[in-house]
């Protein structure tokens, strides 16, 4: 199975010597990939440096086979990001926020954008400034950003933030769309184990800064009467 | 390539939506008008010549270098560092494929037109106000010079702002950088008077060597030796600026 994003041994530690440590991890073509955790567990920290908003202490990370460190542009050519919040200029419209987006792809623009805002269901305000918006129209057009480029490779820090029941509904939906439909690869990170449940194919478990254990759906469901079973009980054996 | 292209037109586009852009604007043609007033003032008052349409536009030059000008680059280069750090919008940028180079590259190039920019809409305005209201025969034979004293204006501000942009890469708050900033250009304008023998040295100074441009003989030596030292200073400000702006974590 083909590679699409490399985890390799990456620690990095702050001054309060939280962090991340040690943590290697091989996300596949077509996975739809929960990185689970509680609060403060690491998940962004480790988002981040996958992103190359931080630097690692040490390790490293590949995208389709670039190092973020060292080939940032090629790493990232093919990828669609949400680290932390979804943030957007608020003194731009949506429409002219992803127009801004769109000018690092050779896509046409227009139609493109117009697709994203049906798809997240928010083009009825595509003329409106997005600071106008609620937290949960911001989460959609910051998904519709992500999901711009038609990447390759998604990476979704806690995408369900602000959303209400039926856009959190939407959003699975359109993930699950996009798995099935063009082989999209997602890395999802979220402290709710529900949701990871019943998007994600694949699923790790982070904890206090350590990746405990990665499994598929498929096996977690085999073993355990369900996802929380099974985090419970990793986080009892390994922590 | 690409990237560096999409992240300046992105940031030029940015920079023509915020409003501060339109308050230069209106506060340059404001300054323009105000100087105009002042001179024919001065005309009809007491019946000198206080300027010629050709001296016109090198008075206004003048007073909006050392006022103006610096302010809204300070503020636009604070803008483009601290302000998108702090509101988050950093992130935006970051995310999409382009190397941390090319973005710090673009957003000093972004500003760098802004400065060049602003020169320009002031000299056109000023030329036209001194035209209309002083004409002479000489404004048309002395325009090129004006050009060249407006163009060669760019560079010790846009050296001043990298400056900044090193603050801004220090420090978190904008407004800490603005601040500082102010007594930064009162600190190095004090020292220029109470050294005079350094103020080669040192970059404030230079923001008037457009007069060199001006004079009826141009020294050529002095052009290049004062153009080399701020060439020297903007290296190593844009190296440090980028080695600050590349070890940040978002």
């Amino acid at each position: 199975m083909e590679k699409v994003l490399e985890i390799d041994k990456v620690t990095k530690i702050y001054k309060n010597q939280r962090g991340i440590k040690d943590i290697s991890l091989d996300i596949y073509k077509g996975d739809v990939f929960g990185f689970l955790g509680p609060n403060g567990a690491g998940k962004t920290s480790a988002m981040k440096i996958i992103t190359g908003l931080m630097k690692p202490d040490k390790g490293d990370v590949r995208i389709f086979g670039y190092s973020v460190q060292n080939e940032y542009e090629k790493a990232m050519a093919k990828v669609g990001a949400i680290v932390e919040t979804a943030e957007s200029y608020p003194y731009l419209t949506a429409y002219e926020n992803l127009k801004l987006a769109a000018r690092y792809y050779k896509i046409d623009a227009k139609s493109r954008i117009d697709e994203v805002l049906e798809l997240t269901g928010i083009s009825k305000y595509k003329n409106e400034k997005a600071e106008k918006f609620s937290l949960g129209m911001k989460q959609r057009l910051g998904i519709a950003a992500a999901l711009l480029s038609e990447p390759d490779l998604v990476i979704l820090d806690e995408p369900l933030n602000g959303l209400d029941v039926n856009g959190m509904v939407d959003m699975r939906n359109i993930i699950k769309k996009l798995a099935e439909e063009k082989q999209t690869t997602f890395f999802i990170s979220s402290h709710l184990i529900h949701d990871i449940e019943l998007t994600c194919n694949r699923v790790g478990i982070i904890y206090d800064g350590k990746l405990l254990k990665v499994d598929s759906m498929d096996d977690v469901h085999r073993d355990f009467s369900s996802l929380e079973n099974y985090f419970l009980s990793e986080v009892n054996t390994n922590a | 390539m690409h990237s560096f292209k999409a992240t300046y037109i992105n940031e030029l586009d940015k920079m023509y939506r915020k409003k501060k852009v339109v308050v230069l604007v209106l506060l340059t043609l404001l300054a323009i008008a105000i100087g105009q007033l002042t001179v024919s003032g001065v005309r009809f008052q007491f019946g000198i010549r206080a300027s010629g349409s050709a001296q016109f536009p090198v008075l206004v030059l003048s007073v909006l270098i050392n006022t103006l000008l610096p302010l809204f680059t300070v503020l636009m280069g604070i803008d483009v560092f601290s302000g998108e750090f702090s509101n988050n919008t950093m992130k935006i940028s970051l995310l999409r494929p382009v190397s941390r180079l090319n973005l710090f590259t673009a957003k000093v190039a972004a500003i760098g037109s802004f400065i060049l920019a602003s020169l320009i809409l002031v000299m056109v305005f000023s030329t036209l106000t001194g035209i209309i209201f002083n004409s002479s025969e000489r404004t048309f034979m002395f325009i090129g010079k004006i050009f060249i004293a407006y163009v060669a204006s760019s560079l010790p501000i846009l050296v001043f702002t990298l400056l900044i942009i090193v603050l801004s890469n220090i420090f978190k708050s904008g407004t800490s950088v603005f601040f500082l900033s102010i007594l930064l250009f009162l600190g190095l304008k004090v020292l220029s008077i109470i050294y005079p023998q350094f103020s080669n040295l040192l970059i404030l100074p230079s923001f008037n060597w457009y007069n060199l441009f001006l004079a009826q003989n141009i020294d050529i030596i002095k052009i290049l030796n004062k153009f080399f030292i701020m060439a020297g200073y903007g290296m190593i400000l844009f190296t440090v600026g980028y080695y600050l702006f590349d070890k940040k974590d978002v």
